[in-house]
């Protein structure tokens, strides 16, 4: 005959494979199959149902549909309105209002504890800044004082070299005009200097030559 | 067609009867249930082991939520079918958005709480067109009746 074909089965998470006595269920006719004898001419009868009878038949579910569907609409809104006004619902208020204040005195207790070790901070932190800005202040004193002695030194050494002042400009001029400077000279790596632009090194004699002493 | 009022999502919750009882004699639940899916097998006959721990009565669905009623399809001896509903949490139930087996849906027609539904009149002026088809077996009436099959 022909070979059993495979069934799926829906949603059967486990099959057992013991051995079962009981008839194996029939889940559809083969794919491949031909069709049956006594089927292969029949045609399936088909209800007639007038015209009239199917308006009516319509009429009738039309309505019933829409009752139905504003019925379905006005048993939600009874609900919403009971879950507000209803007895579960006040106990239900009374019982987060109680909640609400118990909370509300647990925070209370909560902040002032905070609160009191917030101001044993800020009282040290107030007594170090305090110390803090003191030692600055000091500091800066003693900063300043050190500055004004050597700005003091300072001014000394410069009033110390010779400026030349207002009154003393011309003397100055006419001293520098007399005695002019001559930078044409040569350094020795020994430190003896040799003046002039045209002097050599052998036309002098040792015994003359100059010597930067290096102070 | 729109219309002002929108549209129910379903919940997945159907208001349906479950059967109970025995053979010969059915007993229905109105219980409130969830659907998980559509199942194409409805008589196995081979042993599985399902994901349930057992294999229930609940039509392969999930379980059941709450009972909100009962109906006896067997006339008692007053010729009354008794019919048993919790109006209140029907009322609860269809205001979440549970869905309505059509027996139920006649049921609480005929009761009142509900308008009447399309198929008890249509049932009706069909049963006054023409009679019921004859069934074999009987109502029971509290006493079977006598076996006439000879062969047993």
């Amino acid at each position: 005959m022909f070979a059993r074909s495979s069934s799926r089965i829906f949603n059967v998470i486990n099959i057992s494979c013991i051995q079962s006595r009981s008839a194996r269920a029939w889940v559809r006719k083969p794919l491949g199959s031909p069709m049956a004898k006594s089927k292969m001419f029949r045609i399936a009868p088909k209800k007639f149902i007038p015209a009239d009878e199917k308006a009516e038949v319509k009429r009738l579910y039309d309505n019933y549909f829409h009752q139905m569907k504003s019925l379905r609409h006005y048993f939600f809104e009874q609900s919403l309105e009971q879950a507000e006004s209803g007895e579960v619902a006040q106990m239900k208020h009374r019982l987060e209002e109680e909640e609400h204040i118990r909370l509300m005195e647990e925070n209370r207790l909560e902040n002032e504890k905070t609160a009191k070790l917030r101001e044993e901070k800020l009282k040290i932190q107030a007594e170090k800044t305090r110390e803090n800005i003191l030692a600055s202040l000091i500091n800066k004193e003693e900063e300043t004082r050190l500055y004004e002695i050597q700005i003091e030194a300072f001014l000394e050494k410069q009033k110390a070299t010779p400026f030349i002042q207002a009154e003393n400009i011309e003397k100055a001029i006419e001293e520098a005009l007399a005695n002019p400077v001559d930078f044409n000279f040569a350094i020795d790596l020994d430190g003896y200097v040799y003046r002039g632009r045209e002097t050599a090194i052998e036309k002098i004699p040792e015994e003359e030559r100059e010597r930067l002493r290096s102070n | 067609m729109a219309s002002a009022i929108p549209t129910f999502t379903k919940i997945g919750k159907v208001i349906r009867l479950n059967k109970h009882g025995c053979t010969n004699r059915p007993f229905y639940h109105i219980v409130v249930q969830k659907v998980k899916r559509k199942c194409y097998i409805s008589h196995m006959k081979i042993s599985i082991t399902l994901k349930k721990k057992y294999y229930t009565r609940d039509n392969f669905d999930g379980p059941v939520i709450e009972q909100v009623g009962s109906y006896d399809a067997m006339p008692n001896s007053q010729h009354e079918k008794l019919v048993a509903v919790n109006f209140e949490r029907v009322q609860y139930w269809l205001a979440q958005g549970a869905g309505m087996s059509n027996p139920v849906a006649q049921l609480l027609g005929l009761s009142g709480f509900l308008p009447n539904h399309p198929q008890t009149l249509i049932q009706s002026w069909k049963n006054r067109r023409e009679p019921p088809r004859e069934r074999k077996l009987q109502p029971i009436k509290g006493i079977a009746p006598p076996l006439d099959n000879p062969k047993i």
